[in-house]
C-alpha cells in the first residue's frame, strides 16, 4: 500500500508495473524538457521590450512543427509497447473471477475446485492493532506467487473497477460483460487496492487484499477453503 | 573640405553626407560602425540556443538523477533475492492470513 504523504508509485510487484514505472520515469522526463524550455522562452519574452518587427519566421516554425512531431513518436513507441505487452495472456496457471457488487467482490476459483467467497471491507471498528483503515477484507484472494494469474471481471449491478497498484491492473468491472486481464507477482507479500469505478455510496469502501504466497501454500489454503 | 575639421561635427559623421548635401570628410573615423540590424535574429537565436540546452540539462538530471537510480535499485533488489526466504520473514510476522506464523 502506500505510505502517507506519497507521491510516487507503490513498489512495483509485477514486470508490467516495473516497465510502467520506466515508462512514467521516460514520460515526465519529456515533460520536463518541454516545461523547462517553455519557461526559459515565456521568463524571456515577458522581460523584453515588445516588438513588431517580426514579419517572417519560416524556419522557426518549421523547426517547431517537426520536433513536436519527433517527441510525440518518442513518447508513443514505448507507450505502445507496453500496451501489446499488457495484451498478452498466454497459458494462465489459475484463472480467477471478480465479480463486483455494491459494495462488496466476489472470487471464484472454478478451475480445480468450486470454490467461491464474498470480501467485504474489514470495517474500522472491528480493525486488529496494525491493520491498514479501510483496505483490510474479510477474506484476502490469495495467488500462488510467480505465475501467470488471469483475472476475468464482472459486476453485478453497477460499474466497479478492479484495481491493485502494485501489481500494475486495473480492469472495469461491467455488468453483462467479461474483461480477461492477467498479471504475474514476482515476489511474494499483501498487495492491496480499491475500487476505481464510481459505484454509489460506500464506493470508496470495497477494497481487494491479494495475498501471493508460494504454490505450497496456495494449494494448502484453497484446500482448506474448498472442503 | 579642410575647414571641416575645425567644425564641431560628431566623429561617427565623418564621410557621411551632412544636411546641406555636403560630404563631410575627417581624416579617419575614431569609433567602427555599430551593428544596427538583425539584433532580434542574433538574440532569439543565442537564447534558442540556451533554452535547448537548458531544457536538455532538465532532462538529463532527471534521467541520472531519479531513472537510473530507480532502474539500478530494482536490478540490485532482484539480483541476489531470494521470494522464499522473504516469504517466511514475512509469514514469521503475521503478515499473510492464508499462511499463519508456525
Amino acid at each position: 500500500m502506500a505510505n502517507h504523504s506519497q507521491l510516487g508509485f507503490q513498489d512495483a510487484s509485477s514486470p508490467i508495473m516495473e516497465e510502467l514505472v520506466e515508462f512514467h520515469d521516460h514520460a515526465l522526463m519529456v515533460a520536463l524538457a518541454i516545461c523547462s524550455l517553455v519557461l526559459y522562452l515565456l521568463t524571456l519574452t515577458l522581460m523584453e521590450k515588445l516588438s513588431s518587427n517580426t514579419v517572417d519566421a519560416q524556419e522557426v516554425e518549421l523547426i517547431w512543427t517537426i520536433l513536436p512531431a519527433i517527441v510525440l513518436v518518442l513518447l508513443a513507441l514505448p507507450s505502445l509497447q507496453i500496451l501489446y505487452m499488457m495484451d498478452e495472456i498466454d497459458e494462465p496457471d489459475l484463472t480467477l473471477k471478480a465479480i463486483g457488487h455494491q459494495w462488496y467482490w466476489t472470487y471464484e476459483y472454478t478451475d480445480f475446485k468450486d470454490l467461491s467467497f464474498d470480501s467485504y471491507m474489514t470495517p474500522t471498528t472491528d480493525l486488529p492493532l496494525g491493520h491498514f483503515r479501510l483496505l483490510e477484507v474479510d477474506h484476502r484472494i490469495v495467488i500462488p506467487m510467480e505465475s501467470p494469474i488471469r483475472v476475468i471481471i464482472t459486476a453485478d449491478d453497477v460499474l466497479h473497477s478492479w484495481a491493485v497498484p502494485a501489481l500494475g491492473v486495473k480492469t472495469d468491472a461491467i455488468p453483462g460483460r467479461l474483461n480477461q486481464t492477467s498479471f504475474i507477482t514476482t515476489r511474494p507479500g499483501v498487495f492491496y487496492g480499491q475500487c476505481s469505478e464510481i459505484c454509489g455510496a460506500n464506493h470508496s469502501y470495497m477494497p481487494i487484499v491479494v495475498e501471493s504466497t508460494p504454490l505450497k501454500h496456495f494449494e494448502a489454503w484453497s484446500s482448506l477453503l474448498s472442503s | 573640405m579642410r575647414f571641416a575639421s575645425f567644425l564641431p561635427i560628431p566623429t561617427y559623421l565623418a564621410g557621411q553626407r551632412a544636411w546641406s548635401g555636403n560630404t563631410v570628410s575627417m581624416s579617419s573615423a575614431l569609433l567602427p560602425k555599430p551593428q544596427m540590424r538583425r539584433l532580434l535574429a542574433r538574440r532569439m537565436k543565442f537564447h534558442l540556443f540556451g533554452a535547448f540546452l537548458v531544457s536538455l540539462g532538465c532532462a538529463a538530471l532527471y534521467k541520472f538523477g531519479v531513472a537510473e537510480p530507480r532502474k539500478r535499485a530494482y536490478a540490485e533488489f532482484y539480483k541476489n533475492y531470494d521470494p522464499m526466504k522473504d516469504f517466511e520473514a514475512m509469514r514469521a510476522a503475521g503478515v499473510f492470513e492464508s499462511a499463519p506464523p508456525k
